[in-house]
């Protein structure tokens, strides 16, 4: 074969391996985030709009659940490789059923001052004279599914007033609008549901917030999960957290910032308002009613991941705890929490 | 019987049209006349097709007539039945015993149960049919079956029993064997009996007279009496009087029959 | 032409089907011995497919702690109350349609029209309208049950045969009488073939209806066991699916034995 032939074989073979290797790589660094189109998701949703995961490699891609058992599952399998979600029964036992998911980061904690689940009950209920944890004895009280965050914020809170979720009717619904649909149709007294549907129900003038979980029974309720093999890839995982880290602060100084001891609007306020409404599809005025806290940092509350699994396994969720080594890895935000300067 | 009816048929000028498939008037029965009297055994034969079922479910209620009338005269003690019916293919309910059968018609009288229990068991017992009436017509050969079917139409204690060619479904043993139990019921009972068939034999064997009735549309061809010394046996089918009454009737109808074969079925 | 002897043997001998019994057993024992010994290697991951083992432990201690018996009971109650209604309303429209001319005008189109409607879709309608709790779920089961038992009582009654109808109207029974000495016990076979595939379809309403709204119930206990990725509690629930699908139709097969004992459907 001539040169000239070996040099024009060469050129397009050439061009062909660098745009595979190119596709492959872009193909490599997208990071499947499962989420719910929830206010506490916003953090995630500032990275994505604004940039902050390209900024360290890593393209994301947001794929929306309807509750918070299928991102476990979906992490279990494989198919996504980060879950932002609710800290549920179910994953817990999707690691002492053998498959290995990872607790990284924080994403929402229930905390005074700061709302993130509410209870809602029906106006007429409200107006009727009920006010208190104590009222809701014998009512029927709407949650999406048995094991999730709302049933632990709904157990402890009524445990913290003297009762037991024996003295109250859970009614299981599945999903967050068939709950509000139930609140709606008064075929329930009262629902748990995270915002930002308790404002909306009182926007839409047929609940009544009565209280927000946080200001009740503190804990640490949505985290940053990876899959076993994303945790694996420990390069393009301790970039995602970067990612998040910056997000986190960005969240944090814009909505989380307290002044004379309340929550008032920080730098970037109505930019996170915007996104936030944009991307759970709510109203900003329902948006503005209040975020969800969340550690600048996303910190995790590493000792109430203990008190968590003991509640469950009381109450029969789940066979045993598990050793917090066994599921809980904060390295991955303490190597991002260092590596990220504040700008 | 108690008080058993005594009662004369009288079938006057009976006709029969009916609407075939086609939406053709079919006239099966035409201007028939006959009468059965009080304690007779009369025996109705004729070729496929000439009517003869038709004429009995008229007598017997469940068809109208077209044209003429069917009269019963006589006397009739309160609660018995003018008819009672014997089929070809028994009719039994599947899902009563045999004595649940013969206390059907009982129940249909209102009859209290006591009563209905008695009667049945008489009639259990006059047609052999002892040590199985817990049985369920299923679990019956043949001729049991129609055993029952005679003991229950036999139990309402009809003016008239009316048999739709009883032992058709039968083999030839057990038939002979049937036909002489019947005339042994018949000759306690000596209700009136109207007596379809398609064989000849059977007909003169049984019956005090024969109607031979043509082909359709059905006709009095000929009303053969059987003069044969009562009570009857097998040893008497040799005898002249039998082998006349048959040969005449055959006489009779062998064309009709013939022609009945070719007949398209309508 | 050569002479020859030759013997005849069966030609026959490949139609005829033995029981296998032996096989029957073997199989099923032989995959679950397979499928522990895969989940025990490691081959199978035990939270997607629990073992055999693990799933009959976890049966013992549901049992033993009393929490089974509230699941199973919800449903049973469920299941048998919505049965009980959608069956005896099926029976009784199917009687009627099939016996009465007008209602039969009036009442088929509409079970045609409706019948193919698949129940379940119509679940979160009965919500609306009766609320989460019980009366909807009962609702479900009986509309699934109503239709089979409608469509195939129907069938019964238009396939009694016509001569034992004719031989109850020999007999003097009337409309009423026909209906309930005849119609009826000739309809049975149809009847349970409807409760059989009125069973199967409850089953599955049932577990749809308790997988709404529900906190009790085997249905629920698969749906809550899926929740919180329980999957040896929610292969219990399958297996506790499966078994009540199989008591049912085990119960509902000897039910017709002693009810129909003249004849075996199944």
């Amino acid at each position: 074969m001539s040169p000239a032939r070996r040099v024009a074989l060469a050129l397009p073979a050439g061009l062909l391996a660098i745009g595979l290797f190119v596709a492959s790589a872009h193909a490599a660094s997208l990071v499947k985030i499962g989420a719910l189109k929830l206010t506490s998701s916003a953090p995630l949703f500032i990275g994505v709009d604004k940039g902050f995961f390209k900024e360290f490699g890593i393209e994301p891609e947001l794929v929306f659940f309807q509750a918070a058992a299928p991102i476990a599952t979906a992490l279990a399998t494989g198919q996504i490789d980060v879950g932002a979600t609710g800290v549920t029964a179910a994953l817990y036992n999707i690691v002492l059923g053998g498959e290995q998911i990872w607790l990284v980061a924080d994403k929402g904690r229930e905390w005074p001052g700061y709302p993130l689940t509410g209870i809602v009950v029906q106006k007429e209920l409200y107006d009727g004279g009920l006010r208190s944890i104590a009222d809701l004895k014998g009512k029927r009280i709407g949650i999406t599914t048995l094991g999730s965050t709302f049933h632990y914020s709904l157990g402890n809170i009524l445990e913290k007033s003297g009762l037991k979720l024996e003295d109250v009717r859970v009614v299981p619904l599945q999903t967050m609008p068939a709950a509000i649909e139930a609140l709606k149709g008064k075929q329930v007294d009262a629902i748990m549901l995270p915002q930002p549907f308790p404002g909306t129900a009182e926007a839409q003038g047929f609940g009544k917030i009565l209280f927000w979980a946080g200001d009740l029974h503190p804990w640490q309720t949505v985290a940053v999960f990876f899959s076993k093999k994303f945790a694996a890839d420990r390069q393009r995982a301790v970039a995602f957290m970067k990612g998040y880290v910056k997000a986190s602060r960005y969240y944090y100084d814009a909505v989380l910032v307290q002044k004379d001891g309340r929550p008032a609007p920080g730098a970037n306020y109505d930019d996170v308002v915007r996104i936030t409404a944009r991307y759970t599809e709510a109203r900003p005025e329902v948006i503005r009613l209040g975020f969800p806290f969340q550690d600048r940092n996303a910190r995790l509350l590493v000792m109430d991941i203990e008190r968590q699994m003991k509640w469950w396994t009381d109450n029969g969720f789940m066979k045993r705890t598990i050793p917090l080594k066994g599921i809980v890895d904060t390295s991955f935000v303490e190597e991002a929490a260092k590596a990220v300067p504040e700008k | 019987m108690l008080c058993p009816a005594r009662m004369r048929v009288i079938v006057d000028g009976l006709s029969k049209t009916y609407r075939d498939r086609s939406g053709q008037d079919v006239v099966a029965l035409d201007g028939i006349g006959l009468t059965v009297e009080p304690e007779e055994f009369v025996a109705i034969l004729g070729p496929s097709g000439c009517g003869k079922s038709t004429l009995l479910n008229i007598v017997g209620g469940l068809l109208g007539a077209t044209e003429g009338e069917v009269l019963f005269e006589g006397a009739r003690p309160a609660g018995q039945p003018l008819t009672a019916t014997v089929f070809q293919e028994f009719a039994l309910f599947p899902w009563r015993t045999a004595r649940g059968n013969v206390e059907f018609g009982l129940e249909e009288l209102g009859l209290p149960a006591a009563e209905r229990r008695d009667r049945a068991t008489r009639f259990i017992a006059m047609t052999g049919l002892e040590g199985f009436e817990g049985k369920y017509p299923h679990q019956l050969s043949g001729g049991m079956r129609q055993r029952v079917g005679i003991a229950r139409a036999l139990a309402v204690e009809p003016a008239v029993l009316l048999m739709d060619e009883p032992f058709s479904a039968l083999d030839a043993q057990t038939r002979t064997l049937m036909m002489e139990e019947l005339l042994g019921i018949w000759e306690r009972t000596r209700t009136s009996i109207l007596y379809v068939t398609h064989n000849i034999q059977e007909a003169v064997y049984m019956a005090d007279r024969v109607v031979v009735l043509s082909r359709r549309p059905g006709r009095v061809l000929e009303v053969v009496p059987v003069e044969l010394k009562r009570p009857r046996h097998e040893g008497q089918m040799g005898e002249p009087g039998f082998v006349q009454a048959s040969e005449r009737i055959w006489g009779l109808i062998k064309s009709q029959a013939q022609a009945a074969l070719v007949e398209e079925r309508r | 032409m050569a002479v020859e002897r030759v013997a005849a043997h069966d030609r026959a001998a490949f139609l005829r089907r033995a029981d296998h019994r032996l096989l029957r057993v073997g199989a099923l024992v032989g995959l679950l011995v397979l499928w522990e010994a895969l989940t025990r290697v490691g081959w199978i991951p035990a939270l997607f497919l629990p073992s055999p083992l693990g799933v009959i432990r976890e049966l013992g201690e549901m049992a033993a702690s009393g929490q089974l018996l509230v699941h199973l009971e919800a449903s049973l109650r469920r299941l048998l109350l919505g049965f009980a209604f959608g069956a005896v309303a099926g029976v009784a429209v199917g009687v009627v349609t099939g016996f009465f001319s007008r209602a039969e005008a009036v009442g088929q189109p509409l079970i045609a029209a409706t019948f193919p409607i698949p129940k379940i879709a119509l679940l979160p309608l009965l919500i609306l309208w009766l609320g989460l709790g019980e009366p909807s779920k009962v609702a479900v089961i009986a509309l699934g049950v109503f239709f089979p038992m409608a469509i195939n009582t129907y069938a019964g009654v238009r396939e009694a045969d016509p001569l034992l109808v004719r031989a109850a109207v020999a007999f003097g029974a009337g409309r009423w009488s026909v209906i309930r000495k005849v119609i009826l016990p000739s309809a049975l076979p149809m009847i349970f073939a409807g409760l059989k595939l009125g069973a199967g379809t409850a089953l599955l309403l049932l577990v749809a209806a308790e997988m709404i709204a529900a906190d009790s119930g085997i249905g629920f206990l698969v749906l809550h066991a899926g929740n919180i990725m329980d999957t040896t509690k929610l292969m219990v629930g399958i297996v506790c699916l499966s078994l009540l699908g199989v008591l049912s139709h085990w119960l509902l097969t000897r039910g017709e034995r002693l009810a129909v004992p003249w004849r075996h459907t199944s």
